[in-house]
């Protein structure tokens, strides 16, 4: 090191000192600067010829030119307490607080990161403030530990409740398997009723008929015309089965610019498969009874052939082709569609994602969609059949009401596996939040959190409440039980659809503390609640940041 | 969304689009009076002459009378010869029924004059010297060439499609009656010639309609129009802002350029609208001669071109039977208003042209190192919270960032100087907290004022009459951001200090010296006016209207910021981002390519933009890195960085409505590339600075197309998807979506298709050939290269911001040419004050010949700096060295040689910055 002097060389003298100083300093084990006491015993000069190999192993340097200001390891490892490599880390000792690894880029650059100022030379002249900084964290764990341990009593009372609400469910469920059986029997009571009934009832109308026949004579037609619609379905099912497996896939639909529904030039697979009823590829039976209907119209209006209103055909399939997206509405013109599908904020909350449709559906339909409802004024019959009749439709109601009752069944069974698959924690205590709302209130907005519904926002100013989304599942990580998010919100306009994460933390009433939208339609909400108190696993967490210092 | 509320959904609805700019919101060549009626002339022509005995001669100039033969108005003419190869030509009207406007400002200062003599004055020719330049004009027809060395460089008026429409008063008619719209002087020289000729019947020439507004016009047709021919240049380029090729294209059968500072919402590329800005100067290059013309008119311009859309084909024919079968190619420039105010530059070569320019306009002031850095902005930071955790992230992915951005949603309701109280409640805690990290931050301030009786800047601005005026003397009140605005009148220098004194720190107390300025919508954009600004017919000081000035207005608005960030605190420099500029709007502020789309094509034209913009004297430029519309995936937005990175101007913006798309929000792979960008930009940070001392210093573009260091190879000319800094490294960046492979031309240096060497700054790996070369890339590959010949300074450890790396060592790269020789400069001061101009600088010469490495100061190294010389990489030597020595004032020690790559590494050189030295290779 001699020359030093003699060209003017730099800072190193200055940091060989801070070298030695903190080797006699730190006490323990003297070790370069930057360096953990674990990682200390690397940081030995070979015996002998007094070299030191990299940490990764790519080369040995003299010892000397550990933390010379020169980075010569690939790894940056020759460079603890220097700047010189980008990728170093330099090992803030900290005592009396938490020992930390800062990078490399941060040493020396007159800025104190460590509390104990290691970091940077004694010009710079950082405070040690490690004492004030541990006692005060010591403070704050205090009183964290305390206010999880009160809000853990809380949360076993919830613990409670929500195991009760648990077993209730459970109790309520075989309940109501128990009843599915019985109605199961009974419906199949009401069908062999039924049966007998409608056998009856038709055996006397076609007594009727028989005398109505001449005048039904020319309707035969339209009978004939389900085995003509086949024959065109099977023609084009062999048109588009082009490598002839006997299947109509995705891809042999996509060649058909017909069915571009949304006239951009190409057949997307969705659109493709819309056609194919979203499956990827339908056999001849299939795509006679759902592929055709759907591909009929479009094939006709690209030949022409289709010009609305059309004489009688079998519509009605064709008609739910285009009304099936939305509620069981009766077919309406495309305009009242396009209208109805506009209305996004409203709908889309209702109908998830198949709106889509509404929204991508082109005009294809106009004229097509009107109902094939004939009204034929029932015929006068003779006493005896309209007793049978009337039989038969009582047998008809009472088997209907048995299914209403399956079904209602069915659906509370079906409420219940929902509310007992969300996930109400660990061990239930997050089960008595659902049902209730929690609102915050900031300069614009009124914002509602209902756990496991809903997260909303509301202009104070007064309007319609926005949802911003709807449960979707637990997020967080890696404490699953720590975030929720909502998805599927009202869509912005040019824009996602809103959707809102939720974080938690414990404490004794369960509140929202902020909301922020940091991204566009995407919101996050602070909530608190005694559910996320939990004592143990705070305590575990202490304990093993504690052995870390 | 808490944004789509009341006012801003109104302004939303006044350009719902999807797919870019509706161009009907924007007025083509045809739908503008005075430029249907100037593109008019280039049918027929027109016939101007010289009078003859008008001549005047003095010691640096000409005068003359010049007439239209047709309606025999006369005009003055005035050609000047100034310092530097450069003329300039002046036409006037001679008795003009009211002044016509001279562009203020925009120049510099008074140019510095030349001496001429004559040197023949025949009957129709006048000949004149200028050292080694030379002016032949012809009277009739008027014309004048521009000689460089005997070489025919421009010709004005050659095609006689000069066109100026002399001010009259207007008759009751709408076509005005020729006899008495003459003025009775002068009239005697030409009572007999009828002056039909004089009629113009253009339906729009007192009165003009778009869309729903009126422009009045009281001063009815006075636009002015000129033709340049190039006569030894194969092709045309200048004139910024356009988002279209380096090379102008043909207008033959297109609209012209036009020059017009307007908010163009989703601008589209390939395009010849107006953009922003307006730089009127273009030049004509050729193998042996570069000339330009600088066509000085703040008004609406277009600018027609034409030339021959040369292939390699063709011009190859044209080499080898050594003729041209084109005419040359010419610009005709046509502006609404004003005079003709023409500066001819004549080269000889680019870079001389590029220098005539800065002589005239100036250049940008060296910037603070912290505005050479990464910007990180967004449209908006929410709130304090928002702000100190982004730049707190920036530090937990260790990636540098120096400074963050404030859009207009930090304003109280969008009245500049104000904060809003709400999510602002603290803003000088919040600054602090990023100045003690090294970092600053910059605010937006634009130039529409809130109409609000309770805003004090409106009160004042009322009060005093500051506002631009209505033709009927009102307060004009337009639209934008705040709502109802008003707009203060810059060309006013009252209003001017006032503005300035806006910012000192005892009237803006928010800030504080080291928060920095963006002024943006300064075209000035309005949201409800003609093609989204202000009209034409409002008036400003000095009773011009805004026709005459328009494209100055946010010239003067930067006028005003920059005043007044000087007041506040004289010794540092301040930093501004403009979105408008004019000629000389460079010496205060950076631009940004605008309102761009995150797209590839976009990502593409912003190399293209901005190397327009540096040869037009804007070195300091800059596109939204990430596209400011529409959300970029992971592998455009890696490449935008790897582009911005090396574009003057690195600063990443997004719109309100897109995704948040800060680093880390992206897969860990997207990161490292991103942060690996980053780390390359501040690496070549001291480059960077050195090149643009070297620009206030000599007027050299920071970066350059091609053909400016290598004006012989034609087949460069029209590269535009590379660029030089300054001539040290080659930039390809990846700009396609997908590719592992993209094709870089290496420019030739001389007729036989000789190159430069080249090295690949990440492996040393040398190009020895010109042409073009396929060159894989990887997602983490930036294409560049240094310059065998060259030595480039390096900073490569990495801080979290800039003005952290002040004392941090440097390292040399040296790549050797094919005489194993390398040279190159460095300089450094305090980066951040004035102090430099006091002579505390560094400015130093590095000489790397015979094996050994010598430096030598310019002037005196008188900045004290703790910095020296980590490192010193030499790549391009035969053999490797068996050690190396360094001699200091006689003293001699030895250094450590390591290989690495394919270059060498000499270890810790440790000299200071300001101390003499030499550095011998030794071989054993």
């Amino acid at each position: 090191m001699q020359g030093l002097g003699v060209s003017q060389m730099v800072l190193i003298a200055l940091l060989v000192a801070l070298l030695n100083l903190n080797a006699g300093a730190a006490s323990e084990v003297p070790r370069p600067l930057g360096v953990s006491l674990a990682k200390a015993s690397l940081y030995q000069p070979r015996a002998g010829d007094n070299s030191w190999t990299c940490l990764d192993g790519s080369r040995s340097i003299p010892f000397s030119q550990v933390n010379d200001d020169y980075c010569d390891c690939a790894d940056g490892s020759d460079e603890p307490g220097t700047s010189a490599c980008t990728k170093g880390q330099f090992h803030c000792l900290n005592k009396g607080h938490q020992s930390v690894d800062i990078p490399s880029s941060q040493v020396q650059d007159g800025i104190c990161d460590c509390c104990d100022g290691s970091d940077e030379a004694q010009v710079v002249g950082c405070p040690n403030t490690c004492l004030e900084l541990g006692a005060a964290a010591a403070v704050q764990r205090r009183n964290e530990a305390e206010l999880h341990k009160r809000g853990a009593e809380r949360r076993l009372e919830m613990i409670t409740r929500g195991k009760q609400l648990r077993a209730e469910r459970e109790a309520r469920r075989l309940e109501l398997e128990q009843r599915r059986k019985e109605q199961e029997l009974l419906r199949s009571e009401k069908e062999q009723l039924k049966k007998t009934a409608e056998a009856l009832e038709s055996e006397a109308i076609e007594i009727y008929k028989e005398q109505q026949r001449e005048v039904e004579a020319e309707t035969a037609q339209a009978e004939q015309e389900p085995q003509q619609t086949r024959q065109e379905a099977s023609l084009s099912f062999v048109r588009y089965d082009t490598n002839k497996d006997g299947f109509v896939e995705v891809t042999e639909l996509m060649v058909d610019m017909n069915l571009d529904r949304d006239r951009n030039g190409v057949v997307t697979v969705e659109e493709a498969k819309f056609f194919l009823d979203e499956r990827e590829r339908v056999d001849l039976d299939a795509f006679v009874t759902l592929a055709w209907p759907r591909i009929k119209p479009l094939a006709m209006l690209a030949e022409g052939l289709f010009h609305p209103p059309h004489p009688p055909k079998p519509e009605t399939e064709q008609a739910e082709v285009t009304t099936e997206a939305i509620q069981p509405t009766p077919p309406k013109p495309s305009e009242e569609q396009a209208e109805l599908a506009g209305d996004e904020d409203i709908e889309a909350d209702e109908e998830g994602e198949e709106d889509q449709y509404d929204d991508e559906e082109p005009d294809v339909g106009v004229g097509e969609a009107s109902p094939d409802v004939e009204d034929v004024t029932p015929p006068n019959y003779d006493p005896e059949t309209q007793r049978l009749i009337q039989q038969a439709n009582e047998a008809r109601n009472a088997l209907e009401e048995v299914e209403r009752s399956l079904r209602d069944i069915e659906q509370e069974v079906r409420e219940i596996d929902d509310q007992n698959n969300k996930g109400y924690g660990q061990t239930e205590e997050w089960a008595v939040h659902d049902g209730q709302c929690y609102n915050f209130e900031d300069r614009e907005y009124v914002y509602t959190l209902c756990p496991f519904d809903r997260a909303s926002q509301k202009s104070r100013s007064g309007g319609a409440e926005t949802t911003l989304g709807r449960w979707e599942n637990w997020i967080g990580e890696p404490k699953k039980y720590s975030q929720q998010k909502y998805a599927n919100g009202a869509s912005c306009w040019n824009g996602p659809n809103r959707s809102a994460i939720i974080n938690i933390r414990c404490a004794l009433e369960p509140k929202i503390t902020a909301v922020s939208e940091p991204n566009r339609c995407e919101y996050y909400f602070e909530f608190e609640t005694p559910a996320a108190c939990d004592s143990e696993a705070f305590q575990a967490d202490s304990e093993k940041l504690h052995d870390e210092l | 969304m808490r944004f789509a509320q009341a006012t801003v959904a109104i302004i939303f609805a006044l350009f719902v689009l999807a797919d870019g700019v509706d161009p009907g919101n924007f007025k083509t060549c045809e739908q503008s009076s005075f430029c249907r009626r100037s593109r008019k002339v280039q049918s027929a022509g027109s016939k101007y002459a010289l009078i003859p005995g008008t001549l005047n001669t003095y010691a640096d100039s000409l005068t003359a009378d010049l007439v239209n033969k047709e309606n025999h108005h006369q005009f003055a003419f005035k050609l000047e010869a100034l310092k530097g190869s450069t003329f300039r030509l002046q036409i006037d009207e001679k008795q003009p029924l009211r002044s016509r406007y001279r562009v203020e400002h925009a120049l510099k200062g008074q140019p510095q004059a030349e001496h001429i003599r004559i040197q023949r004055e025949t009957d129709g020719e006048i000949v004149i010297i200028s050292e080694k330049n030379k002016a032949v004009i012809h009277g009739d027809p008027f014309r004048i060439d521009f000689y460089e060395n005997d070489v025919l460089v421009v010709s004005v008026n050659a095609k006689n499609w000069l066109y100026f429409e002399h001010l009259r008063p207007k008759t009751q008619e709408q076509t005005p009656e020729p006899a008495q719209n003459e003025n009775q002087q002068e009239q005697d020289a030409a009572v007999e010639t009828p002056k039909a000729a004089d009629a113009i019947d253009d339906p729009g020439a007192w009165e003009e309609n778009f869309k729903s507004h009126h422009d009045s016009k009281p001063y009815g047709p006075e636009a002015v129009a000129l033709d340049f021919s190039f006569p030894a240049a194969e092709v045309l380029f200048g004139i910024p802002e356009h988002a279209d090729s380096f090379i102008l294209k043909s207008t033959s059968g297109t609209d012209p350029y036009r020059l017009y500072n307007l908010d163009v919402f989703e601008y589209i590329v390939d395009s010849k609208m107006a953009l922003y800005g307006t730089v009127p100067v273009i030049y004509g290059h050729g193998q042996q001669r570069t000339a330009g013309v600088y066509w000085q008119n703040a008004a609406e311009t277009w600018v027609d071109i034409q030339t021959s859309e040369t292939n390699v084909v063709s011009s190859l024919v044209n080499f080898v039977s050594g003729s041209r079968k084109t005419p040359p190619p010419a610009a005709h420039f046509m502006s609404e208003s004003g005079i003709v105010d023409a500066f001819i530059l004549l080269g000889p070569k680019p870079m001389d042209t590029f220098k005539q320019y800065a002589a005239l306009t100036g250049t940008h002031e060296l910037p603070q190192i912290f505005a050479l850095a990464y910007h990180q902005s967004r449209w908006n930071y929410n709130d304090e919270r928002d702000v100190t955790s982004v730049s707190a992230k920036f530090d937990e992915f260790n990636i540098p960032m120096d400074t963050m951005w404030l859009d207009i949603e930090y304003t109280d309701g969008k009245r500049y100087f104000t904060w809003d109280k709400f999510k602002f409640p603290q803003p000088l805690t919040m600054i602090k907290n990023l100045t003690e990290l090294g970092r600053h931050l910059v605010v937006i301030i634009d130039p529409h004022i809130k109409r609000d009786n309770s805003y004090f800047f409106h009160q004042e601005c009322t009060d005093r009459g500051y506002y631009v005026k209505t033709r009927e003397g009102n307060d004009y009140e337009g639209w934008c951001w705040p709502g109802a605005a008003s707009y203060p009148d810059f060309f006013n220098p009252v209003v001017r200090e006032y503005y300035a004194s806006q910012y000192a720190l005892d009237k803006f107390q928010t800030v504080t010296a080291d928060v920095m300025l963006w002024n943006d919508m300064n075209e000035p954009s309005v949201f409800n006016g003609p093609e989204i600004t202000a009209p034409k017919d409002l008036v400003h000081f000095g009773n011009w209207e805004h026709r005459d000035v328009h494209n100055l207005y946010g010239h003067m608005h930067l006028m005003g910021t920059f005043a007044g960030l000087q007041q506040r605190d004289p010794n540092q420099r301040p930093f501004i981002l403009t979105r408008a500029h004019f000629a000389g709007s460079q010496r205060y502020a950076a631009i940004w390519t605008g309102d761009n789309l995150a797209d590839w094509s976009h990502l593409q034209h912003s190399i293209k933009m901005c190397l327009t913009e540096a040869v037009a004297g804007f070195s300091f430029c800059g596109a939204d890195v990430g596209g400011f519309f529409g959300n970029p995936d992971s592998e455009l937005l890696e490449r935008w960085y790897q582009t911005g990175a090396f574009l003057p101007f690195f600063r990443a913006h997004a719109h309100i409505d897109t995704k948040r798309r800060e680093p880390w929000l992206f897969p860990e792979r997207t990161r490292q590339v991103i942060q690996n960008a980053v780390l390359k930009r501040y690496s070549y940070l001291p480059l960077w600075y050195t090149a643009f001392y070297e620009l206030e210093l000599t007027g050299a573009p920071v970066i350059l197309p091609l053909l400016a260091n290598y004006p012989l190879d034609k087949e460069a000319f029209s590269v535009d998807s590379q660029l030089l800094v300054q001539d040290r490294l080659l930039v390809r960046p990846v700009m396609q979506q997908g590719v592992s492979k993209v094709d870089v031309y290496f420019p030739a240096i001389d007729e036989k298709k000789n190159g430069d060497w080249w090295y690949d700054v990440d492996t040393y790996q040398r190009q020895e050939r010109s042409g073009y070369v396929s060159v894989s890339v990887d997602d983490n590959k930036i294409p560049v290269w240094q310059r065998g010949g060259s030595i480039v300074p390096k900073k490569e450890r990495q801080r979290r911001a800039s003005t952290l790396m002040l004392h941090d060592p440097y390292t040399l790269i040296i790549c050797l040419d094919r005489q194993s020789k390398a040279s190159g400069s460095l300089y450094l001061d305090d980066e951040k004050s004035y102090d430099y101009r006091q002579g505390k600088r560094i400015h130093v010469n590095y000489k790397f010949t015979n094996d050994q490495l010598v430096n030598h100061f310019v002037g005196k190294p008188k900045y004290k700096t703790d910095a020296w010389i980590e490192r010193i990489v030499i790549a391009g030597l035969e053999k490797l060295p068996s050690s190396a020595s360094i001699t200091v004032n006689g003293i001699s020690q030895q250094l450590e040689v390591i290989q690495h790559d394919q270059a060498v590494v000499v270890r810790k050189p440790g000299v200071k910055m300001d101390v003499d030295f030499v550095i011998k290779l030794n071989y054993v």
